[in-house]
């Protein structure tokens, strides 16, 4: 399984891909990017993710213009919102832009293999 | 207000879609923006003597004069006091009389009176601010030490996760070397049944295989803790944003207080006086003025 991991903070970045590791992926099958903008340039570039994971507070590119980004170029990969944004009208308005599935941090390791259990077989 | 995981399940599993236009606009701005529009009444009604109701006090401008630097109460006092001692100590301390000449050295070229009153008030107010004493840079620099001190944290973490990994192969080897050499000697026991040594070690290598086991067993806990220690560190994250909205909120302020400070006239800014009747005991009288006047006369 192929896994974009989106967040400018390094911490969450390692965080997850230790969590996406654990429940199986190798450290080659992920890419991290720190921003919207160099997670477009990398989905353009390998198209062939089969998950993103991003977060919603970021510089130069947010993970909402990036959600919006993939879905206005008609790609339906999963993605996956982890962020700190816990508002009900936050979750609406990343839901209503595309997002497939959202998890409010602090998360643990069990939340998101769940997510990525449904999406994957869903 | 933050909603729960299991809020978010109902949301996903087709809950209700209000339409909440305002909070999906909201989003989209900037959280300064939103600070800036709502909030600053609230942010000045916090902040000690900003009020929209109330003129400042007369009796405040003291404690305000009082914390500039170069205005104070308590030269002139030193002043009356060594009145008879000093006079040339005495014409210091009057604004407009003084004895001290233009330096040979630094000699000051006057273009406009305008321009030396600006430059004398912007020397002295307000005081220089600093790079590293500006809040918003010693904010921003916290959380990027903090980011870079968290990363070296989990780099601990991810070295102990990999030398545990390293332990349980080894044990797993051990473990595996282990059971062999039981089927070994159980068989050589059932063979040689007077053979004490052969049921000894196989009791030795079944206790080296429970051993073996208990230490894997503590490998995984440890490493359960060292992943529970990676998830707590999502709270470096969070703590890190709400220091961003403190930023945010500085920001805004200091645009907003910019606003309203900010002087659009062009009128010359004009030099403000040092000592004035009533601000205590710090004019000179008018006996003292006049004693003064005729001893600058006298030695003129």
């Amino acid at each position: 399984m192929r896994i974009l991991i989106v967040d400018d903070s390094t911490t969450m970045r390692r965080i997850i891909g230790n969590v996406v590791q654990q429940l199986g992926v190798a450290k080659d099958d992920y890419d991290e990017a720190e921003d919207g903008v160099v997670a477009w340039k990398l989905f353009q570039e390998n198209n062939n993710y089969d998950v993103v994971l991003t977060d919603w507070n970021m510089p130069n590119m947010n993970g909402l213009e990036l959600v919006k980004t993939i879905r206005g170029a008609d790609k339906k990969v999963p993605i996956v919102m982890i962020t700190t944004e816990g508002g009900k009208g936050e979750v609406i308005t990343a839901l209503k832009a595309g997002v497939n599935n959202y998890i409010v941090k602090p998360f643990s390791a069990d939340i998101l293999k769940e997510k990525l259990d449904g999406l994957v077989k869903g | 207000m933050s909603m729960s995981q299991e809020e978010i399940e109902a949301l996903m599993n087709g809950a209700d879609f209000e339409p909440e236009e305002s909070v999906e606009e909201a989003q989209s701005d900037d959280l300064a923006e939103s600070i800036e529009e709502e909030n600053f009444d609230d942010i000045l009604a916090g902040i000690e003597g900003i009020s929209d109701d109330e003129p400042v006090e007369e009796e405040n401008f003291d404690d305000i004069l009082a914390g500039i630097d170069g205005i104070s109460d308590d030269e002139p006092d030193a002043t009356v006091a060594a009145e008879e001692e000093n006079f040339d100590d005495i014409l210091a301390g009057i604004d407009g009389i003084s004895d001290d000449q233009p330096s040979k050295e630094e000699p000051k070229v006057v273009k406009s009176d305008e321009k030396s009153v600006d430059n004398e008030n912007d020397k002295k107010y307000p005081l220089p601010v600093e790079n590293e004493h500006k809040v918003v840079n010693q904010l921003n620099e916290v959380a990027e030490d903090s980011e870079e001190k968290a990363s070296q944290i989990f780099d601990v973490l991810s070295f102990i996760l990999d030398e545990n990994n390293e332990i349980q192969k080894y044990n797993k080897d051990m473990g595996l070397f282990v059971e062999k050499q039981i089927v070994l000697l159980e068989s050589l026991g059932t063979k040689f049944p007077n053979i004490s040594i052969f049921s000894e070690n196989l009791q030795l290598a079944k206790n080296a295989l429970s051993e073996s086991k208990q230490l894997s067993n503590k490998v995984d806990g440890e490493n359960n803790i060292v992943f529970e220690a990676m998830e707590l560190m999502q709270y470096h994250d969070i703590n890190r944003q709400k220091i961003e909205r403190v930023m945010s909120v500085i920001r805004s302020l200091s645009t907003y207080l910019n606003g309203i400070f900010e002087d659009d006239s062009d009128k010359p800014t004009v030099q403000i006086a040092k000592h004035i009747s009533g601000d205590g005991t710090s004019t000179v009288g008018s006996d003292d003025l006049e004693a003064l006047i005729s001893q600058f006369a006298n030695e003129g």
